[in-house]
């Protein structure tokens, strides 16, 4: 997804998450371990940094769970 | 973290001293918006790119001094992907 990336990123998995089919592309830090046409919840802001699990994380989008049913 | 093409180089000779010496580039996001941003990675003109946004892209850049609100953080390896074709 991008190899060439700022060091503090270290090895976490970034995927592409979109909020409606066709919408705006943004990218995400995976802390859950979703897979691809899963509906997933995101958490923004300062808390996107704590939830990726390592204290002070550079992201400002992490995903935090995976939802059940969702017709998107 | 939105993600951007990099249009061009901002050149800003008087600028805080807390602002750092990084490059700022000007990016055009993928919905059209523009904005400018720190690179601490140096990429170059056309490269798309993801940034990272609020009290987080302080740290990306790599020092908290610095004054940041917007920091690339990462250059995307393919993109557009083939399914974005529209």
């Amino acid at each position: 997804m991008s190899t060439n990336r700022i060091a503090t990123m270290d090895h976490k998995p970034l995927l592409i998450v979109r909020e409606k089919v066709g919408g705006t592309p943004m990218v995400a830090v995976d802390a859950v371990g979703c897979k691809p046409g899963d509906w997933v919840l995101c958490v923004g802001s300062s808390a996107a940094r704590d939830a990726t699990g390592t204290k002070a994380y550079p992201s400002d989008l992490t995903i935090v769970g995976i939802i059940d049913k969702w017709e998107g | 973290m939105e993600i951007h093409q990099v249009t061009h180089q901002l050149i800003l000779t008087s600028r805080l001293d807390d602002l750092g010496h990084l490059p700022v580039k000007v990016l055009k996001s993928v919905s059209g918006g523009t904005s400018a941003a720190l690179d601490p990675i140096g990429c170059k003109v056309g490269e798309w790119v993801f940034t990272i946004a609020n009290s987080a892209a302080r740290t990306a850049s790599g020092d908290d001094r610095y004054l940041t609100d917007l920091t690339i953080s990462g250059i995307i390896d393919n993109w557009p992907q083939d399914v974005d074709k529209d």
